[in-house]
């Protein structure tokens, strides 16, 4: 038998030494910055660690608090955006014609923008001289200004369910592209109307798809803080928006890296229960 | 002492000597001093009208530019290792650079341009009694209001408190600001804040968020939704004034009972850089007049340059600098140096609003 073995490393060990470097590394430091009783002296000087930070973390309750609302915004904003790209993917994936690469890269097309860009552009639709309201006025519906529109957490919601909706698609299209059409074609020949077909067949075997999307939405967007900064308003700031500030308002990176380590353990441990939940590996096998 | 110690002691004399004489700028002609410098800074400060001096005298000098988002951003790179020559904190956030010993003392006989900077000005780069930092640019914080949608005026920082403004007040995003301000507006000594006053200040500055619209940034952020008509009365540099003058927005800039605040900027040499003459030159060209024009014109800042500042004759500007009224400059507050400690409490403090229920 042929030795695989270098193959193996050679193809391995470039994603390994990547992610040592710039990922595990970065996060063993943020874990050690974390146990630094504060950053006075030289960053890399020796220091007592001790678990001070997360005292004074757990000591204030609005924290702790704000990272429940930040993680319940994930879930709502996951869940539309899955439930909204659904269709989107089912339509490319099974009304697909001559067209089907253009619409694909129509869907695609927000991302030649920068992110910043497409998250600006709702300050000018959801503003109060904004796109919607001067239309709203025109129409003759309102008299004033609806001012709830923007600066509140429901427009950081809708903005990113729309930030994520076409790369939430692309999962799910793939996991509709790999179903075997024959099994529609027996469904349809043994008497099951289109409804049946796709809650018993489409869906059950889009599942992993679907799933593998609520949680590539879910997880960044639990730390999120760009889009609460430009459209959430004072009251809208978001628990990566506190993390963001302890780094780069307050010079006070061990009490940052004690929010994001919170951050993450929770992350993983809600990721832990959701799996046994849905059990995801029967899913995957 | 030997013959041999002799020459020793003589040997290294004249080593330190010539070390001297390196370090002072060298009798070169400028158009032959070559080199680079690494210079870190705020966003928009790196465009050559602001260094245009040292351009136009070191044409073989290169300059390369990093950029900080805030005073925290550039003290954190700063103590984690940068290797920027030079960096551009304000008012406030200086003493720290000293304590850890990130910071060159300046030898400003080898300035050409220091006669020009008053001595006020002087006093603030200075920390335990050296000289640090050579002030920049300065300006005020006030009260900046819409006219036509508060005709009855501004007189106090209190109207960014005020309900009867509710949704169209916008704070700046930072803690030590907001204690500040708190402190004008109650009175407190800002230097010596006790734990019971800044817990009072917190739940002040939470009731206030249901009253603020959002906290801004930058100042184009602020700018945008001041001429767009969302928010009416803000925490606002001059330079927001200016700018929002020139555009016609009906504006004013509040002469708070309490007083203005007034901030300066400054520029200090990272210590053990090996460009200490080609940094003590940029410094120099940087308090030159050319440059400290387009400071004034360009970004509507004060600078440190007494000729540059009184020879404004814009009226927007002479406006914005109340050049013709000293009484608002006696009546200003500086900002005073933070320690460690009150960084901590009151960035804590201000994270604790944001997070607030």
């Amino acid at each position: 038998m042929l030795d695989r073995r270098p193959t193996f490393w050679a193809l391995t060990l470039p994603p390994l030494v990547w992610l040592g470097a710039f990922f595990l590394t970065p996060l063993a430091m943020m874990a050690a910055f974390s146990t630094r009783p504060d950053l006075r002296g030289r960053l890399m000087d020796p220091w007592v660690p001790s678990l001070h930070q997360y005292e004074v973390l757990l000591s204030v309750p609005s924290y702790g608090r704000l990272l429940a609302i930040s993680a319940g915004l994930a879930f709502v904003v996951a869940l539309c955006a899955t439930v909204l790209a659904y269709p989107v993917a089912y339509y490319l994936a099974f009304r697909k014609g001559r067209r089907t690469g253009t619409l694909l890269i129509l869907l695609l097309l927000p991302f030649w923008t920068s992110y910043l860009l497409r998250v600006t552009a709702w300050k000018f639709i959801l503003g109060s001289s904004g796109v919607l309201n001067s239309l709203l006025l025109y129409l003759g519906w309102i008299r004033e200004p609806i001012e709830a529109l923007l600066y509140n957490r429901q427009a950081v919601a809708i903005t990113l369910v729309y930030v994520w909706i076409p790369f939430a698609a692309l999962p799910i299209l793939a996991a509709l592209q790999r179903l075997d059409p024959s099994l529609l074609e027996a469904a349809a020949d043994l008497g099951a109307p289109p409804v049946r077909r796709f809650l018993r067949i489409v869906l059950p075997l889009s599942l992993p798809g679907v799933l593998g999307t609520f949680f590539m939405v879910f997880i960044p967007t639990v730390g999120e803080y760009v889009t609460p900064l430009l459209v959430g308003g004072s009251r809208g700031s978001l628990y990566g928006n506190i993390i963001q500030d302890f780094f780069t308002k307050a010079a006070n990176w061990p009490f940052g890296s004690a929010l994001s380590m919170v951050m993450l353990v929770t992350t993983l441990a809600l990721l832990a229960v959701a799996v046994r939940v849905v059990d995801l590996r029967r899913f995957i096998e | 002492m030997s013959i041999r110690t002799r020459m020793t002691v003589v040997l290294a004399g004249a080593g330190a000597l010539a070390l001297l004489a390196s370090c002072a700028p060298a009798p070169v002609a400028p158009g032959e001093v070559s080199g680079t410098l690494t210079v870190l800074d705020w966003a928009g400060y790196d465009a050559p009208d602001f260094w245009i001096d040292f351009q136009t005298t070191y044409p073989n000098a290169t300059v390369n530019f990093e950029i900080g988002a805030s005073d925290a951003d550039i003290y954190s790179k700063m103590a984690a290792g940068d290797q920027a020559d030079i960096f551009h904190p304000y008012t406030g956030w200086l003493q720290f650079y000293v304590d850890e010993g990130l910071v060159e003392e300046i030898d400003t006989s080898a300035l050409t341009n220091w006669d020009q900077v008053p001595d006020s000005f002087k006093a603030i780069g200075q920390i335990n009694g050296r000289q640090y930092f050579i002030p920049w640019d300065w300006g005020f914080t006030s009260v900046l209001y819409r006219t036509d949608m508060v005709p009855t005026g501004v007189d106090s920082w209190a109207a960014l408190f005020d309900p009867a403004y509710a949704g169209h007040i916008s704070m700046w995003d930072d803690g030590p600001g907001a204690v500040t301000i708190s402190s004008y507006v109650h009175g407190y000594d800002e230097t010596a804040i006790t734990a019971e006053q800044l817990e009072a200040i917190k739940q002040e500055w939470i009731a206030q968020r249901d009253l603020n619209l959002f906290y801004w940034a930058g100042e184009p952020e602020l700018i945008d939704a001041m001429a767009g008509g969302d928010v009416w009365v803000a925490y606002a540099w001059q330079g927001a004034y200016a700018t929002l003058l020139g555009q016609g927005i009906p504006v004013a800039y509040a002469n708070p009972s309490e007083g203005r605040n007034s901030w300066v900027g400054v520029y200090g040499i990272r210590k053990g850089t090996t460009n200490l003459d080609l940094a003590q030159r940029f410094l120099d060209a940087k308090l030159a007049p050319a440059t400290g024009n387009n400071v004034v014109n360009l970004f509507y800042y004060g600078h440190a340059n007494q000729a540059v500042m009184s020879g404004i004759t814009d009226a927007t500007l002479v406006d914005a600098f109340s050049v013709n009224d000293p009484g608002v400059l006696e009546r200003t507050n500086f900002t005073p140096n933070l320690t460690a400690d009150q960084r901590d409490a009151w960035t804590g403090m201000w994270a604790e609003v944001k997070a607030a229920p």
